[in-house]
């Protein structure tokens, strides 16, 4: 029992940092950004070169591996998907397209073999009778944090202000002086740095290579729509919703039935109540 | 007038005598690679299959004729499969076949091979439903045969062997897990597993299966602490070894593992999961151990050519080659008919052992054929074989916090 | 006026092409290469049809591909069932299906809709690996029959198809059903209350992408020789829609432009090795990025305005 809440809790945290960056970005920009899960990819391959074949320090590799891709999701929104926001359609299938080329990228650089990302703690824990590895409490530890800070962040600042602004409604934000482009830069970068961060912690214990952006990705999706898209609240609930039914499901019957079950249930919510938890766009 | 006639009927009898050499020429045989290019084990194909083109050509090619390659990715989809042997067939026109990885996609490739007729020889997919066609559809399937690995059959009996010789015999654990993932041949192999285990007097606590995909075994994990095992026995293949070893080691899991697990053949597993995995026992095809007079030189071979250590694909692709060239050479022409004949008697030492086929071409196990040799990730990532007794390089070591 | 007849000479020139390419190169390469492009010119121009029009993008055009392929395989070996009768019961499950998953979720929109297709068609591909024993797992369906023992002229059965389907569908949209469905994707509440069956034309352009959807799947069944769960992958149904669109969203007759030139393309990158798949990649990202509304169907268009007017 006890197990099922400390690692659903772990993979509750995991899919929460990267819904919410997910979700943050579509809300604020209307986007559709399919290279999300690249951001992930790039975070965990990022510690890997930093540390294994630059040799730097394991905490600063982290942040800079954060920082560098939160660069590149900014390139890429500035780049790629600006022109093409007329459409929600061409800046799904262009970052679709960029997914593949960071893909190919890493395949072509680093091959297909997983690497090592090193872990910050390598002890293990045992809490109540559980073991757990001590990466993963740091994973859990860090990424509540991050979404907490994010959230108070989003409510109680002046930027965080301007970005629920222009969710809500972007002309009238235009209308007051907000700079929507700089927002969108901003917001694109927060999010890109949650995925890194995401990939980053959970890189030491779970699969690095070139093809790890896909499922990532696809969770994330299910996630924001389940938990209402540009609702961080919602994606909150709805990653804790997943992650603790992937976990249960895990436990009490077989590994086999929780991609199923979880996307079964995904798609019952749709039916069911199809804005999502929070949703304030109508879905139909 | 008379210097003239003689020069010409010098220039005459001189292109008549060079004309042998000028025939030898001739086209070269080109081998025609299928394999998933982006993965270890087609990289290592590649180069294993250079290792020996090179080896053959220098004394003189088959037949006369130089050896070449050309390589087609078929990815791990069926559908690029089937078109990458049809270019290799229909547009590059290969005369035989070497490569594989995926069952799936090889079992696709069938037919088309079938069509091209053209000789295939496997070295990377395992299932047993390949070389069946040969007994089922002998006229349009005589074309496949399988260099390696040994088929799952044969390894889901290494494997038995390996529980009761080892995992009861030696470390007195009869209580055991089984894990696999929940691919087809290795839900064909654990039944034939579960079986031999018991009747060896083993006690099979909990079967679990797992997707592919899976990256966190904490419940699995759970489930196999619960059952009261001592020993887990994997199959794993395309799912996330490194990540098993890594979550393994993490939770300090209270027992030790091993079985099949293909990734963890690679020479530099344990490194890529920061040696993590030492105390895993995994089955290899092939050490870097004189097993046969050519397997210390082809690993060797490899390791200067490529920096990386051979996969399992390696072995079969050297092999595939030098099993063609000669099967040639006796047959004396590349007309598949004939070649066929000579493969199907063949009998040649290659690196895991002496390759022979069996009514389904497919490579022999056991006596002096190839086995399966467990071999334990010790200290500073090193390898031993501990399993079979008669090839051990050193004992097993118990996993750090297991030990007494 | 003149317009419609360049449409017909373009049409005419484009099938007269495809006919004669094969017979030029004589390469049974090429022709595998090219019906296999055709068999996901008809997969494209289905999802164009339902998804091109009303605007409400299938993530789950798989599903059917996939039920289609999958029927033809067991009827094929299980039951002996011939390929020429397979296509029918193909085309009748993927609607069965299109029907099942379609009720409840056609009334959702943009992302809502298009992640439940999503589920739909990952939950098909994961219940496939579950029951492998039934299924045969991730090795799928293997053995099936040829529909057609001579590779020229199965191409030119499944050409034939393309051609007739698109014709249908260019009809159909053409027509007063097009129009509806085009007015679907501008304001669905005013259709509604202009009297129209909504749900009636959504249903039944869904059945209808379905059923072509299950038509090519069947083929594609026939003609590889086996079937696998990767036809249910995520991967196929954005393959296609990444067709659709750089044929040109909503044209119907620009995606089969779209699915011979990425196929091709594909195919034809062989030649740079490791390289290929990074290459096909970027040039995708040009062309999304400089015709973000497609190659196939605007140059087209383009052409047509240039000399359609001469008298």
């Amino acid at each position: 029992m006890l197990e099922i809440l400390i690692h659903g809790a772990v993979s509750s945290a995991i899919y929460a940092m990267l819904a919410v960056g997910f979700t943050l970005i579509f809300g604020v920009a209307r986007v559709l950004n399919l290279a999300h899960g690249s951001f992930y990819a790039l975070g965990a391959y990022g510690a890997y070169v930093l540390t294994t074949q630059l040799k730097v320090p394991l905490f600063p590799a982290a942040l800079l591996a954060v920082a560098l891709v939160a660069l590149f999701g900014v390139v890429v929104e500035r780049v790629l998907v600006r022109p093409m926001r007329g459409s929600q359609l061409a800046v799904l299938m262009i970052t679709l397209a960029v997914a593949l080329v960071v893909e190919q990228a890493l395949f072509l650089t680093f091959g297909s073999e997983y690497r090592n990302v090193p872990a910050f703690v390598d002890e293990k824990f045992t809490i109540g009778g559980v073991d757990v590895g001590g990466q993963r409490l740091l994973a859990l530890g860090v990424g509540a944090a991050s979404v907490g800070t994010l959230w108070l962040f989003i409510q109680r600042t002046r930027l965080g202000s301007a970005i629920l602004a222009i969710s809500q409604d972007p002309v009238a934000a235009g209308y007051m002086g907000i700079p929507s482009d700089r927002i969108f830069s901003i917001v694109m970068a927060i999010s890109a740095g949650l995925a890194a961060a995401a990939g980053v912690l959970a890189g030491p214990f779970l699969s690095v290579q070139p093809t790890m952006w896909l499922l990532p990705i696809v969770k994330a999706f299910a996630i924001v729509v389940v938990g209402g898209l540009g609702s961080i609240p919602g994606s909150i609930l709805a990653a804790m919703m997943l992650g603790y039914a992937e976990t249960i499901v895990g436990y009490l019957i077989s590994t086999s039935w929780t991609e199923i079950v979880s996307v079964f249930a995904t798609l019952l919510m749709l039916v069911v109540r199809p804005a999502g938890f929070f949703g304030r766009r109508a879905a139909f | 007038m008379k210097r003239m006639a003689v020069l010409a009927t010098a220039v005459g009898v001189i292109g008549i005598w060079a004309s042998p050499g000028a025939a030898q020429q001739a086209k070269p045989i080109r081998i025609g690679v299928p394999t998933a290019m982006q993965l270890q084990v087609g990289r290592d194909t590649q180069d294993a299959l250079k290792i020996a083109i090179d080896e053959v050509n220098a004394k003189g090619g088959v037949l006369g004729r130089r050896l070449e390659m050309v390589v087609a990715d078929e990815t791990e989809n069926p559908e690029t499969g089937i078109s990458a042997i049809k270019k290799l067939t229909a547009d590059d026109k290969v005369d035989v076949l070497i490569g594989g990885y995926t069952s799936g996609v090889t079992l696709a490739q069938l037919p088309h091979i079938s069509t091209a007729k053209t000789i295939y020889l496997g070295v990377g997919a395992a299932s047993p439903s390949i070389t069946a066609k040969v007994k089922q559809d002998y006229d349009n399937y005589k074309y496949i045969f399988r260099v390696g690995p040994l088929n799952a059959a044969h390894q889901a009996r290494q494997v038995t062997t390996f529980i009761s010789g080892f995992v009861k015999g030696e470390l007195g654990f009869g209580k055991i897990a089984i894990v696999g993932e929940n691919a087809k041949w290795v839900q064909d192999l654990v039944p034939l597993l579960k079986k031999g285990a018991t009747e060896a007097g083993a006690d099979v606590r909990v079967t679990e299966f797992f997707d592919t995909q899976t990256s966190d075994f904490s419940p699995l994990f759970a489930k196999v602490k619960d059952s009261g095992a001592q020993y887990m026995v994997v199959i794993l293949s395309h799912a996330s070894s490194d990540v098993f070893a890594k979550q393994w080691y993490d939770s300090r899991f209270p027992m030790p593992y091993g079985g099949i697990d293909v990734k963890s053949m690679d020479g530099d597993f344990c490194d890529r999961v920061g040696g993590k995995s030492v105390g895993e026992m995994a089955a290899n095809f092939a050490v870097r151990a004189p097993l046969t007079p050519k397997t210390v030189p082809f690993f060797d071979e490899f390791k200067k050519r490529t920096g990386r250590s051979p996969v399992y694909t390696a072995f079969g692709a050297y092999d595939a080659v030098h099993i063609y060239a000669e099967a040639v050479t006796r047959a004396k022409t590349i007309e598949a008919g004939a070649v066929i004949k000579e493969l199907e008697k063949t009998s040649y030492v290659g690196i895991p052992g002496m390759i022979e086929f069996d009514d389904m071409h497919d490579v022999k196990a056991g006596g002096k054929g190839p086995s399966l040799l467990f071999a334990q990730w010790q200290d500073k990532c090193e390898r031993q074989v501990v399993f079979p007794k008669e090839l051990r390089t050193a004992d097993f070591v118990s996993p750090a916090w297991l030990k007494k | 006026m003149a317009g419609k007849r360049l449409d017909l000479a373009g049409a005419t020139a484009f099938v007269a092409l495809m006919v004669v390419f094969p017979l030029v190169f004589d390469s049974r390469y090429l022709i595998g290469v090219l019906t296999v492009s055709a068999i996901y010119g008809i997969w494209a121009v289905s999802w164009d049809f339902m998804s091109g029009l009303t605007g409400r993008e299938n993530f789950g055009h798989s599903l059917f591909i996939g039920v289609g392929a999958y029927t033809a395989g067991f009827l094929n070996t299980l039951l002996g069932v011939s390929g020429w009768w397979n296509l029918p019961a193909a085309m009748a499950v993927a609607v069965i299906f299109a029907l099942v998953i379609g009720l409840p979720t056609l009334r959702l929109k943009g992302p809502y809709f298009a992640l439940a297709m999503l589920s739909g068609a990952v939950i098909m591909q994961r219940l496939v690996l579950i029951f492998w024993e039934q299924t045969g797992g991730e090795e799928g369906i293997n053995g099936i029959e040829p529909l057609i023992r001579s590779q020229l002229g199965f191409y030119y059965f499944v050409l034939g198809v393309l051609v007739a389907i698109t014709v249908l569908l260019l009809a159909l949209a053409r027509s007063h059903w097009g129009l509806v469905l085009r007015a679907i994707r501008g304001d669905e509440a005013t259709c509604q209350a202009a009297g129209l069956n909504v749900t009636f034309y959504k249903i039944a352009s869904l059945a209808i992408s379905a059923a072509c959807a299950g038509a090519g799947g069947a083929i594609y069944a026939h003609y590889q020789l086996q079937v696998s769960p990767q036809l249910f992958a995520v991967v196929t149904s954005i393959t296609i829609i990444t067709m659709v669109y750089v044929g040109g969203m909503a044209s119907i007759y620009g995606p089969v432009g779209g699915a011979i030139l990425l196929v091709l393309l594909t195919e034809l990158l062989r030649n740079f090795g490791e390289w290929r798949l990074m290459i096909y990649s970027c040039t995708l990202i040009l062309i999304l990025f400089f015709l973000p509304h497609g190659l196939i169907a605007p140059t087209w268009q383009r052409f047509r305005s240039r000399f359609g007017r001469r008298p």
